[in-house]
């Protein structure tokens, strides 16, 4: 599975009232070529902070889904994150680490999910529910699972590198993006 | 700074609505801490760019107050070592979005005999929160009421700011 297909493929069974924290890099970029419609927030720069931001949201909107989509290079500049969520325990938390075990962004260097598993450390960091999906099909499967199941909820989304052009940049500014992704929370 | 004042301007904050209180301890402000661990208003990250994260992310939901929306206001505590390990977040978080949030730092390396460590953090400090365009109040034991309200009134205005607790012993 390349990552555009699996972002597309989470995106589908992501509901209006769901909000999605997007990690800064590909993982942005491709999710806003791929659909807009879901209220996101859109990183660009701080790397790393995707799953803070993302606790911090799923800590004030308890009553909704709160997807992270995250990288494995940005988990592991910010591993601390884990040990909080997995104190915090919020049930509303999904976080969903497309992993390629690369940094694709800078010439694809090599990342330590090669060797290390980011879904041992979530389950040993108290997550409720950890998955590691390899196919398109597994992927549905469990994200229609994790419905009716109370988080923290690690899904690790192992994907191939593509030769496929990549995508476009987000082209909101900063402030209108974050203002936009507020405005949902009225 | 005494226990009594660090106390009330956890309370003072508290009852200003500043909602959210994230951060890394700094024995500096040991009871302003304290204070807000006893009103179970604390969240303490394992690091000050996960605090400022998680402060982010707190703040972009609105709170209902007196039947007006407000921004749910953050603050986030840490010593000036872990100011100095946040400088990107503050720039390409904070000031990029516009999230405003008021940053309390422990001032370490104020005097001059401080443990060594901090001796060159502390002697840059204010220009490295003069080079972020950071306001920043220092909270002093008879006006630290002056400061906070400094603080609140630029947090009002979306921007943010930095109180400073300078460390005036040698432990």
């Amino acid at each position: 599975m390349i990552r555009k297909k699996a972002i597309a493929i989470a995106e589908k069974h992501i509901e209006f009232d769901d909000r999605i924290i997007s990690a800064n890099g590909f993982i942005s970029r491709d999710l806003f070529s791929i659909s807009d419609a879901k209220p996101t927030f859109y990183m660009i720069g701080s790397m790393g902070l995707a799953s803070s931001i993302g606790l911090g949201v799923a800590l004030k909107n308890p009553g909704r889904r709160i997807f992270v989509f995250d990288g494995d290079g940005n988990i592991l500049m910010n591993l601390g994150s884990l040990t909080t969520i997995g104190s915090l325990k919020p049930k509303n938390l999904i976080h969903v680490v497309f992993d390629n075990s690369v940094h694709e962004s800078t010439g694809s260097q090599p990342t330590n999910t090669n060797f290390v598993s980011i879904e041992k450390i979530a389950k040993a960091c108290n997550y409720n529910y950890t998955f590691t999906i390899r196919t398109e099909n597994n992927f549905e499967k469990i994200l229609r699972k994790i419905k009716k199941l109370k988080g923290p909820i690690m899904i690790v989304v192992k994907i191939q590198q593509s030769n496929e052009e990549s995508s476009g940049r987000v082209n909101y500014e900063p402030v209108e993006m974050k203002d936009r992704f507020m405005s949902h929370n009225l | 700074m005494k226990e009594v004042i660090q106390r009330k301007i956890f309370d003072y904050l508290l009852k200003n609505k500043i909602y959210n209180f994230v951060g890394v301890p700094d024995s500096t402000m040991k009871h302003f801490i304290d204070q807000g661990l006893k009103r179970n208003k604390i969240l303490i990250a394992t690091r000050e760019d996960e605090a400022i994260g998680i402060a982010a992310g707190m703040s972009l939901f609105l709170e209902v107050s007196e039947e007006k929306m407000l921004r749910s206001n953050s603050l986030v505590f840490m010593q000036n070592a872990g100011f100095a390990n946040s400088i990107s977040t503050i720039t390409s978080l904070v000031q990029l979005y516009q999230i405003p949030m008021i940053f309390l730092i422990g001032w370490r390396g104020f005097l001059e005999d401080d443990a060594p460590e901090h001796t060159k953090i502390g002697k840059i400090q204010p220009k490295l929160l003069n080079a972020l365009s950071l306001q920043s109040m220092i909270l002093g034991e008879k006006d630290w009421k002056k400061s906070c309200d400094s603080a609140l009134k630029l947090i009002r205005e979306g921007k943010s700011c930095a109180l400073i607790i300078p460390r005036e012993f040698i432990d």
